[in-house]
């Protein structure tokens, strides 16, 4: 149990809650009440496994902070309370404070705001969470996280609108606030709190306003839509705000105040307005993440044509399936299925815990994606092997084990639901409202479209020069894989220009993405749009040519550019994404800082606080 | 659970395992708050927490005193001495009797050739007040050399002198607890939540429980203007007349207390005929503050019930520095607002023993406020110290300032560097790198070895720090606290007065003299020393213990009383020769490096939050230096419009005296024709500064000089940025 001194001072003690029964959004406050009376008030904690229960007389109702954005001064005094309490490295901070600023000499005002995890009622992390790392208890409705079950996929980072979450690339694991649930059962406010010096930061019951505050509001500029998850944090801001804030930060974010009062982002245009290449900057830590998912996409892709084409009794296909490459061919889709899951082991923190991605199916699109992928590859392998039998070459060194044409079928039917459901959560896994960018029905149809195109590819690659060699129907295979690539590539074409229509009004950190898109990336995504529009043209025009040589070779030329457009455009997909994170401040929190700090070897000082080379 | 594992998953939170926390008054500003300091089992400080129950802070700390338990494991500490015969040799690692010897026989052989004041010692605010004295009586009592100063030149000197003038003594006259009393606060070139943010949130207490107006004068918008009532953006260095023409309108509006003026008062006539040349239509046009505006806030401060200025390097660091002390404590003397609870001129003051030094290192002349200049107090000293008289000097010498000026003119051959990095923190560095490479010997005294100035010494002394011995400081509110000792010093490192007491040793004077070892045994001598009829600074009823069970006592304590004072004056009795405080008549003469073609942009600087001083400690506490981890400018984005400079990226700024590097943010903090730079880094502002000094106190105007801007190729200016931050 935490220690109250003798003479802890008064401002330290939480007080008594004269708090309402429910809270803002209609909910019990009452934590034993939300969960229906199914668990017991009164129970032990067991913080660092000391028993006991704490003597708060309010630790079965929901906390919550208040921030009065009016005091903040920015004196950085509760995130050195936190990271003192939490002993933790330069690089990690539970509580962060950023600032927006509006106005003209000397009519000028900075807001500073102080932000650490919320609590939420809706806690997108724990549900996003493949490991089950994240609890939210009825003591406090704390949102507390295990560091040590957690496996370092970060994928709490990206669901959170505030940045709670802290994923430390050197340890490879994410850690975070915990209410400092040990100070409240002792009846102490947290660390960060007790530590304020402008009296900007307080806590309590909530919705039940600290002494001398008069509003709980839910929002103030610059902080992201409070719907996404129903955050347990209230402010108090009287004093006006200049209609337009600005970031001191890199995010080309600013915040334009609508008629209903409420500040929402719009673009700020930072980085100018000309179009540049930026190719370099398209190498990003989620690498790994990109061949993740163009892999699995082609292999699926592949897979659902060969093997339906093959059920369905087309003629080319069928002949395919009947030769001797179909064997290498599943095992080319198996292996690329299988390359996809290393790449998305090898993207965690700690990879050899991999096996944790599948312990939260109830709530985590991240453990439904990988455990339809994973089984999606076994079915298919499993179909593979039930194929070999039938296998020419096979039969010719092993000898005639006899047939399983039927097992092999029922196989490749459980590896195409699977895979069905695996590439649905992949796509569902992107729908995150904190990542406007990615939360628009086009990342179903650039997943699904990439699936189509490569497969294709891959199937055209593969099947074409087979059925040359050993007879069968090649110009319908060719139609059917060009088909592929026209399809495949004009459902992405689709998407992109709804998407970017979407995007450029849409108000939020997504409009900002569409302006980095269209000018430090602007050259690239011309280019990528162009010749997406023109592997359409070019694969349709190629449907109506008689097969020859030059057709091939130009099919052959057209697959490498179907590749690399894919290539670029899951690429830009990932290095887009903005977030609907706090405003950092000019060093701290400040994502071109970072970056710039690590260009220059500033990072190399551990002091500097940004982590040399990401992981 | 509402959601999550059914099964309990382990709740882990960070236990450091203190054993025991040991009390400490904070190492780094002078707002003076208490800190316990955790150890763990093996004795090691992990952990920092403000006092409960201490008067100053409440058990509030700010970010600095939060990760102050850091210090004892920064890097670049000094674990041993070092010495070699030219500055360009590689140090060689030396025992503390090879250090000393030859540091006392270059003194005596320099002291021999060009004369007892060729050699100069230049101290600081960071010591404890027992070393100071040590110091103090070294150098008095044994060197004899009357160029001797501190690194306080550089930030109170102007407070000091305005008081002296004022009221005929150094020493802030209030104190915090006036927050509660007051019903106007002015805030002169002070950013309180930035650069004493618990100072601020005892103001901010005082706030919610109370409304009163607050004012601002600060050229630039920081948080603290930004929640004044009112801000006055003044144009740099005019503030002595915004002070005369605040003066002007309740002179000419008869808002003066007149009958403390007549009591307490001398100079009245002369003021007023002075003021009445600052009307506030001509004052309006000189420090850009509206006519109106002038009035509406003097009709403020002179009609509420009691009232009260506090000032930081917005005042001091200027050619009118000392004037604007003055024209500070003219207004609360014409308003009768000194002395009493909520009324006072009250100096924030920017070291933790600043007042210390200036109290008891006999660097302005002899220990507890006496003067070189008045025979009693050098008969007193003299005798008590076991010294004759006639061995101090008739006067007081150099200031720090005025001591690198002599390095270049030859008079000063040696110089004696005690925890302070001049390199760093002195303005135009091009200026202070050249004279220092010209003396014969010099010697540097520091916690850290990697301090800049140590590059130029021939003999470096590794000294404790913070909580590597045991010793009071004084605070802003003339606080006595106390600093325990919890850990070891790194390696042979020693504490600053073991130093001194052991080069007296080396000498025949102060073989015979005594040098006590231990701190307490220092701080009774002290005691007695500070004991007289009518003296303000007077510390006979204090002892450590009692610093400590009463979380700092405020001076005067006298013998026999229970506790200290919080005011000074509030009998109306100053220590001047008719007992009489002196109103000041003050013209403002424009003196400054202004703006013009060539250099359009002020340059203004000051502190950050998470920094101190020269950064030897904060550079190396990821913690605190991830705020600010390089040197940058703010910057108006209209100004930089035109200048074709873009937020984060670098510039080169010039000035008259040479370049900075510098990453710009672009804030409408700053007006259109001025630049901030924070003052901490290495290789930056003070390679721009000027430094005029204010004639009275000797301080350099460091915020008030001239730049221009220019362009710099990105990839050059990243390398540069980085070969320039060792820390």
């Amino acid at each position: 149990m935490w220690k109250v001194r003798d003479d802890e001072p008064g401002y330290a003690f939480l007080k008594e809650s004269t708090a309402p029964a429910v809270n803002y959004y209609e909910a019990p406050i009452d934590l034993i009440a939300r969960t229906g009376g199914s668990l017991p008030a009164g129970r032990e904690m067991f913080i660092n496994e000391e028993p006991g229960v704490g003597a708060n007389p309010n630790r079965n109702k929901q906390h919550a902070f208040h921030f009065t954005a009016d005091n903040c001064i920015g004196c950085h005094a509760c995130e050195a309370a936190c990271s003192e309490k939490n002993d933790n490295p330069a690089h990690i901070s539970f509580r962060s404070v950023g600032y927006v600023e509006g106005g003209t000499y000397p009519d000028f005002k900075r807001m500073n705001i102080s932000m650490a995890c919320n609590h939420c009622d809706d806690p997108v992390c724990l549900k996003g969470c493949p490991t089950r790392a994240y609890t939210k208890h009825v003591e406090y409705g704390a949102v507390l996280q295990d560091p040590e079950t957690c496996f370092g996929c970060g994928y709490c980072t990206w669901v959170c609108p505030y940045n709670a979450p802290q994923l430390d690339p050197i340890k490879g694991q994410v850690s975070k606030c915990n209410m400092c649930v040990d100070r409240l059962e002792v009846n102490l406010k947290p660390a960060c709190v007790t530590a304020c010096l402008g009296n900007a930061l307080n806590f309590g019951v909530v919705d039940d306003l600290p002494d001398n505050r008069e509003q709980g509001k839910l929002s103030i500029p610059g902080f992201p839509d409070p719907e996404i998850t129903h955050p347990n944090i209230r402010f108090q801001q009287i004093k006006n705000m200049p209609d337009e804030v600005t970031r001191t930060d890199g995010m080309a974010v600013k915040y334009h105040k609508g008629d209903d009062g409420q500040y929402r982002p719009v673009v700020d245009q930072k980085k100018g307005v000309e179009k540049k290449w930026s190719l370099s900057k398209l190498n990003s830590r989620e690498n790994p993440l990109v061949i993740f998912t163009l892999v699995s996409q082609a292999s699926l892709g592949a897979f659902l044509i060969a093997f339906l084409g093959a059920q369905l009794g087309i003629d080319s296909l069928a002949a395919m399936r009947n030769s001797v490459m179909y064997v290498p061919l599943m095992a080319l889709t198996v292996g690329l299925a299988g390359l996809g899951m290393l790449m998305s082991a090898t993207h965690l923190g700690k990879p050899w815990r991999f096996y944790r991605g599948f312990n939260n199916l109830r709530h985590s699109p991240v453990c439904r994606e990988g455990l339809g992928m994973l089984l999606y590859m076994v079915f298919a392998g499993v179909h593979l092997l039930a194929m070999l039998p039938a296998n020419e070459v096979f039969i010719k060194v092993v000898g005639d084990w006899g047939h399983l044409n039927g097992f092999a079928a029922a196989c490749g039917y459980l590896a195409l639901m699977s895979g069905s459901v695996g590439l649905y959560y992949m796509y569902r896994c992107y729908r995150i409202p904190a990542r406007p960018f990615w939360n628009h029905w086009q990342t179903a149809t650039s997943f699904l479209g990439t699936a189509i195109t490569l497969g294709s590819v891959l199937l055209g690659v593969v099947g074409i020069p087979t059925l040359i060699a050993f007879g069968g129907n090649v110009a319908q295979l060719f139609t059917i894989a060009l088909g592929g690539i026209a399809l495949g590539s004009m459902m992405e074409g689709l998407g992109l220009w709804f998407h970017a229509g979407a995007m450029d009004k849409a108000n939020n950190e997504g409009s900002v993405s569409h302006y980095i898109q269209s000018t430090v990336f602007g050259k690239s995504y011309v280019l990528r749009n162009t010749v997406l529009a023109a592997n359409v043209v070019i694969a349709i025009s190629l449907i109506f040519v008689a097969p020859s040589v030059t057709t091939f070779g130009l099919a052959l030329l057209l697959c490498l550019s179907a590749l690399v457009t894919a290539i670029i455009g899951r690429t830009l997909f990932y290095v887009l994404v903005i977030p609907t994170t706090m405003p950092g401040a000019f060093f701290w929190k400040n994502k071109d800082f970072e970056e710039h700090a690590r260009d220059i070897g500033l990072a190399n000082m551990p002091q500097v606080g940004v982590v040399a080379h990401a992981h | 659970m509402i959601f999550g594992r059914k099964n309990r998953k382990p709740i882990a939170i960070t236990d450091k395992k203190v054993v025991e926390w040991k009390y400490a008054v904070c190492g780094y500003c002078s707002t003076g708050c208490s800190i316990e300091v955790g150890l763990n089992v093996e004795g090691k400080p992990v952990a920092s927490r403000g006092k409960g129950n201490a008067p100053v802070n409440q058990g509030k700390l700010c970010i600095k005193g939060i990760f102050e338990h850091e210090l004892s494991g920064t890097a670049g500490r000094g674990t041993e001495p070092l010495m070699r015969n030219k500055i360009y040799d590689t140090f060689q690692p030396a025992s503390w009797d090879a250090a000393l010897d030859k540091t006392a026989e270059e003194f005596t052989r320099i002291q021999e050739k060009y004369g007892r004041d060729s050699v100069a010692v230049v101290s600081t605010g960071q010591l404890l007040t027992e070393e100071f004295y040590t110091l103090g009586k070294l150098v008095r009592g044994v060197l004899g050399t009357n160029n001797y100063d501190g690194n306080t030149t550089l930030c109170m000197a102007s407070a000091v002198s305005g008081y002296k003038r004022s009221f005929g003594a150094d020493g802030p006259p209030g104190c915090y607890d006036d927050f509660e009393n007051t019903h106007c606060l002015m805030a002169f070139g002070s950013n309180l939540p930035e650069q004493h943010p618990i100072i601020y949130w005892r103001l901010k207490e005082a706030l919610e429980k109370r409304k009163f107006p607050l004012i601002v004068v600060d050229p630039r918008v920081t948080m603290f203007a930004q929640f004044a009532d009112i801000h006055l953006p003044i144009t740099p260095g005019t503030d002595l007349v915004l002070l005369n023409a605040l003066a002007h309108v309740i002179l000419a509006e008869g808002l003066q207390d007149e009958a403390y003026i007549e009591a307490h008062c001398n100079g009245f006539e002369e003021l007023k005929a002075t003021v009445a040349k600052y009307d506030p239509v001509t004052a309006s046009r000189i420090c850009g503050i509206d006519a109106d505006m002038i009035k509406n806030v003097a009709r403020i401060y002179a009609k509420a019930p009691s009232a009260m200025s506090i000032w930081t390097m917005g005042i001091n660091q200027s050619t009118h520095g000392t004037d604007g002390v003055c024209g500070i404590n003219n207004l609360n003397l014409i308003t009768g607002n000194i002395g009493v609870p909520g009324g006072t001129s009250l100096s924030i003051t920017g070291q933790c023993n600043a007042m210390g030094t200036r109290e008891w290192s006999s660097c302005s002349g002899l220990p507890g406020y006496r003067m070189l200049e008045k025979q009693e107090h050098r008969d007193e000293v003299a005798k008590f110290w076991g010294v004759d008289a006639d061995f101090f000097p008739a006067k007081r010498g150099l200031q720090q300032t005025d001591i690198f000026p002599a390095i270049e003119s030859g008079e000063i051959k040696a110089l004696w560097i005690v925890a302070t990095n001049p390199l760093t923190s002195m303005p135009n560095q091009p200026r202070i790198k050249k004279a220092l490479e010209k003396l014969e010997f010099m010697v540097v005294q520091d916690g850290y070895k990697d301090c800049e100035t140590v590059n130029f010494a021939h003999v470096y002394l590794p000294g404790a720090l913070w909580g590597e011995k045991e010793g009071v400081q004084t605070n802003t509110e003339r606080r006595v606290n106390l600093v325990r000792k919890f850990v070891e010093p790194p390696g042979q490192a020693k504490p600053d007065h073991w130093i001194f007491s052991e080069l007296a040793k080396r000498f025949e004077r102060g073989r015979a003299m005594t040098f006590p070892e231990l701190s307490s045994d220092i701080f009774d001598e002290m005691k007695l020393l500070s004991k007289g009829d009518k003296r303000n600074l007077d510390i006979s009823g204090m002892s450590h213990d009692l610093i400590e069970a009463q979380r700092g006592i405020q001076w005067p304590m006298r013998e026999g009383e229970a506790t200290g004072n919080p005011r000074l004056y509030s009998d109306g009795i100053f220590p001047t020769p008719n007992g009489k405080a002196n109103l000041l008549a003050m013209a403002y003469i424009e003196d400054n490096e202004v703006p013009d073609e060539s250099y359009p942009f002020w340059l203004n600087s000051g502190r950050v939050v998470e920094h101190f001083h020269t950064r030897t400690k904060t550079g190396k506490i990821g913690n605190l230096n991830k705020f600010s981890p390089t040197a940058y400018m703010e910057m108006n984005p209209d100004s930089a419009r035109e200048q074709g400079v873009k937020h984060q990226s670098y510039v080169r700024l010039v000035s008259k005296r040479g370049d900075a590097i510098v990453m710009v943010q672009l804030t409408q903090r700053v007006p259109h024709n001025m630049v901030f730079i924070p003052m901490h880094y290495h290789d930056c502002v003070n390679r721009l500064s000027l430094g005029l000094l204010d004639p009275y106190s000797r301080q350099p105007a460091f915020k008030q000089c001239a730049v221009r801007i220019e362009q710099i190729d990105q990839k050059e200016a990243g390398r540069l940025n980085v070969e320039r931050r060792a820390y």
